[in-house]
């Protein structure tokens, strides 16, 4: 595995005159499941939002597949292959649970702005639509509005749409946040299912979810990257034990 | 899960373009068109349904920005009337310069006119939704409105422009003449109209209009630009909203400033909101009710605004999804078998309700003759009965009518919200 998916140099961010991200230095393999962990405040969500188009970048570089993508919008990202999900749900509340996976799909799967198709009439996308929605195992819910579904059934969701475009970098952010201990379990299982081949990068806080699911952890602290390397490594890093982790591993495992 | 799978493996199979169910109540739309002037023959029920019909078109393209957008404009009039403005003067040009155009085709070229103005206007209005596009839609509006009295030439001023529909060429040997010939060609665009705009509504771009309202930064992470899907939206609401003014320019060969200003783009607003917004059909009933209620009011009251405008708040209070939302509301009941549970409370409800209405709207129609009849005229008749607006007696009867009718509505409510929860129970699984 040679293939940079996602790099960062130099990567700058700040509002004002408050510094967020300071300096970030990162390189995601491509096909690897990578996790970002961090105390409150370190700038994990601003990172995402840096990476994924949401915010600005201050200075440094962001480069996908060897292309740089800083201050490209959204969805200029998204067509280039990189989706997301967030770390409040964010879904379509008032459409049924198989039209917010179908709103996933339209662009991938080349509709754009058509206005002379008809989408029911598409069946193609109707099927991949239930592909998707099989894969997430929400198929009996399918035609519920997304806003009564549970909160667990949404983050599902969540991840059903941000998945659904086929996008090969798959950013999930805290995608367990809020979850029992039992619900954890089945989001995790599915996260993985779902980027079989395909490059994940997650923001979490769940140290059993991260240990259990990341290839390589990147600790963030107050804007910068302190040590980047494979569970074990970073486990046993002293920096990251000063800075952050040391009672919270050894209670997790 | 297998019973799923077959399901919309069913569906995948059976997908014509428009299924029988689906077509159905179109057909029946049409049917009743046709049949509406043999019922209704007087010229008055005519020029009616003629309006209804424009409001209707009109309506449902402005619900392309509130409801399926969530764009709140308050300028949507613009493009309405400089549509039918561009058709008055094509009318013009059919009748002093030859040109040769046959009158049905009209409103398609208001559509166009409306669709290049929004082309032009949407391309900075729509960068944003919310505030920052309700404000430009504003200041769109008064602009257009005001340039009105000033660009003579196009907008006539203060009289407006008027022309005449019946110089063009002969279509089936049609001239348009009559106001039923103008009624048959007028609900042909409404019917043409409102399937176009039904069928963009289910079309990828119509799709993501709604996740756009709903959920701008979602979909923006789904790859679509929340400014191209507001803008191909906007567009055609102008293009629509430009055949509705076309109709209005044959129907009524006159177009004023009225046909720009505010007024207008407030009163489709408060049509599309009373019908309701979340609902295809929401504004068509906003729109008939609307025009009704404006066309009989107006002949007996001159404050038929005021109850308007009262019908307006009290919707947006009580029913925020509108009239639409208030039937729909019974959907629920009906299904599960209950709806017989409602008919006793709301027959109850019904007498107080209707005294109240008639006894408060008395005493406003007392109250505005006592203060704006000419100089020693006290005689007012009201209902059938004539006496003097001025009798204090009159004026306590009526106060106490309205109070007590309206307490006695209020204590009712109560047994129309338990009936209502009771209807709607649903016996929990076990």
């Amino acid at each position: 595995m040679s293939e940079i998916a996602i790099e960062l140099q130099g990567l700058r961010k700040n509002f004002g005159f408050a510094e967020i991200i300071r300096g970030v230095d990162l390189s995601i393999e491509k096909g690897e499941r990578h996790a970002i962990i961090g105390p409150n405040g370190a700038g994990k969500s601003t990172l995402f939002n840096l990476i994924t188009g949401k915010f600005h970048v201050s200075g440094g570089t962001i480069k996908m597949h060897g292309d740089p993508v800083e201050n490209l919008k959204p969805f200029e990202i998204n067509r280039r292959g990189l989706s997301r999900s967030f770390q409040i749900t964010n879904i379509f509340p008032k459409m049924t649970v198989f039209e917010n996976i179908r709103c996933g799909l339209l662009w991938t799967m080349g509709y754009k702005y058509s206005f002379w198709t008809l989408v029911n009439r598409q069946a193609g996308l109707s099927e991949r639509t239930d592909e998707i929605l099989e894969q997430i195992n929400m198929s009996d819910r399918r035609n519920e509005l997304a806003g009564v579904l549970t909160y667990a059934e949404q983050r599902a969701l969540e991840i059903g749409i941000t998945i659904a475009g086929g996008a090969d970098i798959i950013m999930l952010d805290e995608p367990t946040a809020g979850m029992s201990h039992s619900e954890t379990e089945n989001i995790v299982e599915l996260i993985r299912g779902v980027t079989e081949d395909k490059t994940l990068v997650m923001v979490e806080h769940d140290m059993g979810v991260v240990f259990n699911l990341a290839d390589r952890i990147s600790v963030l602290v107050y804007g910068q990257i302190i040590a980047s390397d494979t569970p074990e490594n970073v486990r046993a890093d002293v920096n990251v034990q000063e800075a952050y982790l040391g009672t919270a591993i050894d209670a997790e495992h | 899960m297998s019973v799923v799978k077959q399901d919309s493996a069913g569906s995948r199979i059976a997908n014509p373009l428009i299924t029988v169910s689906q077509f159905a109540p179109w057909f029946v739309v049409i049917v009743f068109l046709s049949l509406l002037p043999v019922i209704f023959t007087s010229g008055a029920a005519l020029t009616i349904m003629n309006q209804m019909a424009i409001t209707i078109i009109f309506a449902l393209a402005y619900n392309m920005l509130l409801g399926q957008g969530g764009m709140l404009s308050f300028g949507h009039a613009v493009y309405m009337g400089l549509g039918g403005f561009f058709c008055v003067h094509l009318m013009n040009m059919i009748e002093y310069d030859g040109l040769w155009l046959p009158l049905p085709l009209l409103p398609f070229f208001g559509g166009l006119f409306g669709l290049v103005f929004a082309l032009i206007i949407g391309t900075f209005s729509t960068r944003r939704a919310g505030t920052v596009f309700a404000m430009i839609s504003l200041g769109v509006g008064e602009l257009i409105a005001a340039s009105s009295i000033i660009v003579v030439v196009f907008f006539g001023g203060e009289e407006g422009i008027s022309g005449d529909r019946t110089m063009g060429p002969e279509t089936f040997g049609l001239d348009f003449a009559s106001q039923l010939e103008v009624y048959y060609l007028t609900a042909f665009w409404l019917v043409i109209s409102a399937l176009a705009m039904y069928l963009f509504s289910r079309t990828p771009v119509g799709r993501m209009a709604n996740a756009v309202r709903d959920n701008e930064e979602r979909a923006e992470f789904l790859g679509y630009s929340q400014r191209n899907v507001r803008f191909i939206s906007f567009c055609a609401s102008g293009f629509f909203a430009g055949i509705a003014g076309g109709i209005f320019a044959i129907n009524f060969e006159i177009l004023t400033e009225e046909n720009l200003n505010l007024a207008t783009s407030g009163s489709i607003l408060l049509i599309t909101f009373l019908g309701g917004v979340g609902f295809f059909v929401g504004p068509i009933i906003g729109a008939i009710v609307f025009t009704f209620l404006q066309t009989v009011l107006s002949l007996y009251t001159e404050i038929w605004q005021l109850y308007l405008g009262t019908l307006f708040l009290l919707t947006v209070m009580f029913f925020p999804f509108g009239l639409t939302g208030l039937i729909a509301m019974h959907m629920r009941p009906y299904q599960l078998g209950k709806i017989s549970l409602l008919v006793k409370p709301y027959l109850r409800m019904a007498i107080p309700g209707i005294v109240c209405v008639l006894s408060f709207s008395s005493l406003l129609e007392i109250a505005f003759h006592a203060k704006h009849a000419a100089i020693g005229e006290e005689h007012m008749s009201l209902f059938g009965f004539g006496f003097n607006s001025y009798n204090i007696l009159l004026w306590l009867v009526v106060l106490v009518l309205s109070i007590g009718s309206g307490w006695l509505c209020k204590r009712l409510a109560v047994g129309v919200r338990e009936a209502w929860d009771e209807a709607n129970f649903v016996e929990p699984r076990s």
